[in-house]
């Protein structure tokens, strides 16, 4: 339970506000949408943003504590339409403490254009992303989408590819998740270049793969 | 609870006395305000076993708590008393800025019961009511009563008025609001113009300086200014600022629901002519708007029909179906003088269409007689004839006075008609054609107040819209039965809430939101299912109110063109709607019987039960004692 006491809710809801802005800034999400959630470890309630009000700005008062019902434990805003997502995760998921869920546009650009995206490009995409899922189109919102997601976090993903929609970031905390959003898109951008000059993106040998999922028990 | 006034106008017109009383506070928490208050204050008031016209029935005018606030288009209000047409519960609603003054003045709401010995208008102004003889009023047509009202008191008040149709007690009149200089607003269903008719109340004026304030008016006002640019975004609200209803009429024919000649027809080139762009070009001369709306679907029309003008707001979805293509009508500057006589004759546009275009149809089957007609010869597409029957009705002349107790009443009268007319529960049916939209045709079978388009307004989600705030989160398919009494009932209780709450359901406002918005604004905190079950629990009063004037699961019911004739062409054509099925998933997920009655239990986790077992009418208790 240390890290309960370590870090404050404040802290993780300046955290939330802190990532939206950041996403918002680099075009990872638009005015309205993306949303992110966090809760302290291995607690049954999270913080998540609102619906319908600019990601650029938001301040700690707009962020809504629900439990994994999605009932509203603190806050008055309308929490976002992807809470079910969200709680979802947290449900199947006990080590993931964060969820970030953006736009972004090189990854969709890529994925949409049949080109499935390498995750052994980079060894940070190798330590950071380790499974990459990806999940066909469900309406936004609903408890369908919720349930696809559900099932592709249960077998360990920790980056989320939703089809004509967006990504999501599961991570330990919240930091975690951020990058995990930010890496996807640096690796969609890389790779783009490679096919733009013609090439196909050169991944990293597969020895030195092999070596890095031993040393880090991936 | 500063959104409430916490007070209303207790009005004895037999005893000519006028009082304040105040509304208990569980009232307004429990009720929320609006349709589902007036459901609480009915209940203590009115034993269902009255006759709708005499002085026992309570007619009352409600706002909600964000009627008058900074809520955008926070000015509706509500309209209730048993209904003379349906004989059940009565309601109908309106915005403008009646309502919003009624509560400057100091008042949530007005009850009148009694029946005064001559013609008399109420004045409130800022705390102060009074009794005034309107006698001079008495046989005026509401814009000329309109006229002599404010002569008297002022042309700043606002205005309640009922016209010719509603001094004579015609089933199918309504009450009119803020006639001039743009108006009117029209409170039109269920006949409440003939029960404030029948009290001899010939009008209700209100003036009122106060401002209406919220709990936490920095942090609502915040919160709007930060959601409402999404809000407002909403595409069919982008629509309605710009067309008004009217956008929906050409996409509504597509999926074959907008109805042509008495609901027989699914394809009519006559549609053409009553599009947006074409009554935009053809009639619409600027639009108005409601207190504090940022919409304005309030179109104003200056036109002129065989040398007579129309002017004010005299076009909508709605009358350019009733008094247009289901009578084969295909002018919008005919509708538009129809639509206007309505107005000053006091009638409601749905009831009144429905009604000509039964009888057009009757007469064509040779089902009535020509003797009755008086030498008039019902044609489709004669807006003169149409126009006749709109007076005829109005002042129970001839054949209108079998016509002005409504389409089920006067088919009683002709054999063989009942099948083509077309109401449920005796409420003439509105201009979306149920086999287009199944689930339609459940919401009006099951409305309280009788066939009903806007408790629920299912269409949208059959038209693919997720409500998921509500956990609708399916795509629904418009043709499917299975699944939609769920659906319907879901949306039922939420509109519940809506019509209590003050504000217009054209401002997209997602349930989430309505929450927050009315935590705020009463200082309380409310979830979404915390408001939502407020919503059934204001339904299933309603529907003991209806049981308890002798209804049953057996009025539940639409007419046999709806569920039994298929249309041969249009976009709903071949099919018809599967009643029977929906109602039993209905009454199921309801938590009712097989007969439509709430049972036990379900009463008792509304919090309906105690409520009812204590009732000061005996008819509540006799009813309980059928529910096992």
């Amino acid at each position: 339970m240390g890290a309960l006491e370590l870090f404050s809710e404040d802290e993780l809801k300046d955290e939330i506000i802190r990532i939206s802005k950041t996403l918002y800034d680099r075009s990872l999400i638009t005015a309205l949408g993306g949303n992110i959630s966090a809760r302290l470890p291995g607690a049954r309630e999270f913080w998540i943003t609102p619906s319908q009000v600019f990601k650029g700005a938001l301040k700690a008062d707009d962020l809504i504590k629900l439990n994994l019902d999605g009932e509203v434990v603190e806050g008055l805003l309308k929490p976002s339409i992807e809470w079910p997502t969200h709680a979802a995760i947290y449900k199947v998921r006990p080590d993931i403490n964060a969820v970030v869920h953006a736009h972004n546009p090189m990854v969709l650009g890529l994925t949409l254009a049949g080109k499935k995206l390498k995750t052994t490009i980079t060894d940070e995409a190798v330590i950071l992303l380790r499974r990459v899922e990806e999940v066909e189109f469900r309406f936004p919102g609903t408890t369908y989408l919720a349930e696809a997601i559900a099932e592709a976090a249960s077998r360990g993903a920790r980056a989320i590819i939703l089809k004509n929609h967006g990504v999501l970031g599961l991570g330990t905390n919240l930091l975690e998740a951020e990058a995990i959003v930010e890496l996807l898109e640096s690796i969609a951008t890389i790779e783009f270049i490679c096919y733009t000059l013609g090439k196909e993106p050169a991944e990293i040998p597969l020895e030195e793969i092999e070596v890095a999922k031993k040393y880090w028990g991936l | 609870m500063k959104c409430y006034r916490g007070k209303m106008v207790y009005i004895d017109l037999t005893n000519e006395k006028a009082e304040e009383r105040r509304i208990p506070g569980e009232y307004l928490l429990d009720f929320i305000g609006g349709s589902g208050l007036a459901a609480r204050i009915i209940f203590d008031l009115v034993d269902p076993k009255i006759d709708p016209l005499s002085p026992e029935n309570a007619l009352i005018f409600m706002t909600g708590p964000l009627t008058g606030t900074i809520m955008p288009t926070g000015a509706r209000f509500t309209v209730t008393a048993k209904s003379p047409l349906t004989r059940g519960w009565g309601e109908a609603h309106a915005g403008g800025f009646w309502g919003v003054e009624l509560k400057k003045a100091g008042y949530d709401g007005v009850v009148v019961v009694g029946k005064a010995d001559h013609p008399t208008y109420i004045y409130i102004h800022d705390g102060e009511i009074e009794l005034g003889d309107a006698s001079n009023l008495w046989g005026m047509d509401s814009y000329q009563a309109d006229v002599e009202l404010k002569r008297l008191l002022g042309e700043d008040v606002r205005s309640a008025i009922i016209g010719p149709a509603g001094e004579r007690c015609v089933s199918m009149a309504g009450i009119l609001f803020d006639i001039r200089p743009d108006g009117p607003r029209v409170a039109g269903r269920c006949g409440m113009g003939a029960v404030m008719g029948s009290k001899k109340l010939k009008a209700i004026a209100v003036k009122g300086s106060d401002k209406i304030s919220v709990e936490d008016p920095a942090r609502l006002r915040e919160y709007l200014r930060r959601i409402l640019p999404s809000i407002m975004s909403f595409p069919t609200t982008q629509l309605y600022a710009v067309y008004g209803t009217t956008a929906e009429v050409a996409p509504l024919y597509i999926y074959g629901d907008f109805p042509i000649k008495n609901f027989s027809l699914g394809v009519w080139n006559g549609v053409k002519n009553l599009e947006a762009e074409v009554v935009a070009k053809r009639v619409v001369k600027g639009h108005r708007a409601c207190f504090n709306c940022p919409i304005g679907c309030w179109r104003y029309i200056e036109c002129e029909v065989n040398g007579e003008k129309v002017i004010g707001r005299a076009i909508e979805y709605e009358s350019l179906g009733s008094l247009g293509s289901l009578l084969m009508i295909d002018d919008p500057a005919k509708v538009a003088k129809l639509h206007q006589v309505c107005n000053k004759f006091g009638v409601d546009v749905i009831s009144v269409g429905v009604t000509i275009a039964w009888l057009i149809e009757a007469y064509e089957k040779s089902l009535i007689d020509k003797e009755k007609l008086e030498g008039f010869e019902p044609r489709w597409g004669d807006y003169r004839f149409v126009e006749k029957m709109i007076e005829l009705i109005s002042l129970k002349k001839g054949i209108g006075e079998l016509l002005s107790k409504g389409v089920r009443e006067a088919s009683k009268a002709i054999k063989g008609s009942e099948s083509f007319a077309m109401h449920s529960k005796g409420l003439e049916i509105p201009m979306h054609d149920p086999r287009a939209f199944k689930g339609m045709g459940l919401q009006y079978a099951t409305s309280n107040r009788g066939a009903c388009h806007l408790y629920g307004f299912v269409l949208r989600v059959e038209q693919g819209e997720r409500v998921t705030d509500l956990g609708i989160h399916e795509r629904v398919h418009r043709f499917d039965f299975k699944g939609k009494g769920r659906v319907v009932a879901i949306m039922q209780d939420w509109s519940e809430v809506i019509e209590s709450m003050g504000f217009c359901k054209f401002l997209q406002v997602s349930p989430g939101h309505v929450a927050s918005i009315y935590s705020l604004s009463i200082g309380r905190k409310f979830t979404v299912r915390d408001l939502h079950a407020k919503g059934a629990a204001i339904f299933n009063l309603k529907r003991m109110f209806n049981l308890a004037c002798g209804m049953s699961g057996k009025d539940d019911n639409l007419p046999d063109r709806l569920l039994k004739e298929r249309l041969s062409d249009g976009g709903a054509a071949g099919h018809v709607v599967e009643l029977d099925q929906m109602l039993k998933e209905y009454y199921d997920y309801r938590g009712w019987n097989k007969d439509g009655y709430p049972r036990r239990e379900t009463l008792e986790k509304l919090g309906l039960l105690k409520l009812l077992m204590e009732s000061g009418f005996e008819t509540y208790r006799e009813l309980l004692d059928k529910i096992h």
